[in-house]
């Protein structure tokens, strides 16, 4: 985990290269660790493991293992405090959107987010069609939902993105 | 007479419909048509998470979908707002817009550039204004005191918004609340996020955030929290039982979205109109308050 002592066999350089070479996560590498993200993270008020100074030290470093398979880079709740009052304006909005997306291609995306995406290739939208709402729609006299993602479909098959599994439920 | 493509993102129109309802009431009232495009797909938001080109690419699908068109986009969800205008910003660059075209084309679409899009709260303050919105209340709501929540993406990033408001001290929607007559109060936790989006990785996290709120507004005298987001709305209002439960407390903070007391002051009927009785926890006590002289 994020709380195990640094291993100097265990730094990857290309680690860093990688998460970068996604272009809105370039900032990361002008972080110099002063922490206000964190002291302005209203998760890591609740949860204090989670850390977002951590997490952009872990990647400049180049602990590649330890924070893709870390499940706390899924549970930032992307309100952008962090980036509200970053002095060198990272945006670790992005930097996790990139360590997330590069998580989920080695199998770590929690179920949620895969089910969302498939949901979107079958109606267009992140929830399932279901008799409650659309006759609550009716009652309301608000149009029906098109309920179709073919169109969706095609865009997400592009980019492989449907072919991610989901973590395997560990816990 | 300006009109707009209206973006009902996915949890408005299914799990909040009285968001939808309560829009389409109150533009129609201010002459602002609403344009439905049927095939608008999810703004792409969520699917950053795994993979940020294919968030892109529907956030580009749908605001090719509003330029065919020739139209602007209304968003009712915050979240779809910042897709949407990440996008727009993304697709400036020529070598970003060919690539994501390149796509579209194979389902018959194409981004220029010309859609722009606004979160609702905007076109509220800015193309109608407080002036006609105050001239628009005929109900007495000056017994209402109410929490304002401006939720994360309201106000941020800033860029996204062209610095409509200041997100650390923001005062668009206290302004909006005090326009038609109720009093908008300032609390400690008033910057503080409901946790929506971490909610479908951990309920545990976003359950403690949200009791983080809940128990800063019990402490004060307000009739019910005010917001402009679904999901805020489902994190305060539709979560608020088992919150209590889970933490033995006895919340009872009802919340309206603005367009919902917007409309009260207009004069709406609160049901037809508004769908106010599908808010949970009811707010009962809020209309027996207001009472109903127009």
């Amino acid at each position: 985990m994020l709380d195990e002592p640094i291993r100097v066999s265990e730094l990857d350089p290309s680690f860093k290269a990688e998460v970068i070479s996604h272009e809105a996560a370039h900032d990361i590498t002008a972080c110099f660790s002063c922490g206000t993200c964190t002291a302005a993270c209203p998760v890591h008020d609740v949860l204090p493991e989670f850390d977002p100074r951590k997490i952009a030290r872990m990647v400049n470093l180049g602990m590649r293992g330890r924070v893709l398979s870390s499940p706390y880079i899924w549970y930032c709740t992307t309100c952008l405090e962090c980036e509200q009052h970053c002095p060198q304006k990272v945006n670790f909005f992005n930097v996790l959107n990139a360590l997330k997306n590069m998580a989920a291609k080695e199998g770590y995306a929690p179920t949620s987010w895969v089910n969302q995406t498939r949901q979107v290739m079958k109606t267009g939208i992140v929830f399932a069609t279901e008799k409650a709402w659309v006759k609550k729609r009716e009652e309301l006299s608000l149009r029906p939902l098109k309920d179709d993602g073919k169109e969706a479909a095609k865009l997400i098959q592009s980019t492989g993105v449907d072919k991610i599994e989901p973590r395997a439920q560990s816990r | 007479m300006s009109k707009y493509a209206i973006f009902l993102g996915c949890t408005t129109p299914t799990r909040v419909p009285q968001y939808e309802l309560s829009a389409r009431w109150i533009f129609k009232r201010f002459g602002i048509d609403l344009i439905d495009i049927e095939d608008f797909v999810c703004c792409g938001a969520n699917q950053i998470n795994i993979s940020m080109e294919t968030g892109l690419l529907l956030a580009a699908m749908n605001l090719a979908l509003a330029e065919v068109q020739d139209l602007d986009i209304v968003t009712l969800c915050p979240w779809c707002f910042t897709a949407l205008a990440a996008g727009v910003e993304e697709l400036r660059k020529q070598e970003v817009r060919g690539r994501v075209n390149k796509q579209l084309s194979t389902i018959g679409l194409e981004y220029n550039g010309r859609t722009r899009v606004k979160h609702i709260s905007r076109v509220l303050y800015e193309d109608i204004g407080l002036d006609r919105i105050k001239e628009g209340a005929r109900r007495d709501l000056s017994k209402i005191q109410v929490a304002p929540h401006y939720g994360c993406r309201y106000l941020k990033p800033q860029w996204a918004s062209e610095g409509f408001d200041e997100p650390n001290d923001p005062k668009t929607l206290h302004q909006l609340i005090s326009a038609i007559g109720a009093t908008a109060i300032d609390y400690e936790t008033l910057n503080l996020c409901c946790g929506g989006k971490v909610f479908p990785v951990s309920e545990d996290l976003a359950h403690s955030l949200i009791a983080k709120k809940l128990d800063n507004l019990q402490d004060k005298e307000v009739d019910c929290m005010v917001l402009l987001c679904q999901t805020c709305y489902l994190m305060y209002a539709t979560q608020q039982e088992k919150v209590s439960k889970k933490f033995n407390k006895q919340y009872n903070i009802p919340v309206v979205l603005y367009l919902q007391l917007l409309g009260l002051a207009m004069g709406a009927d609160p049901v037809a109109d508004l769908g106010l009785n599908l808010n949970v926890p009811s707010v009962d006590r809020v209309l027996a308050k207001i009472g109903n002289d127009v």
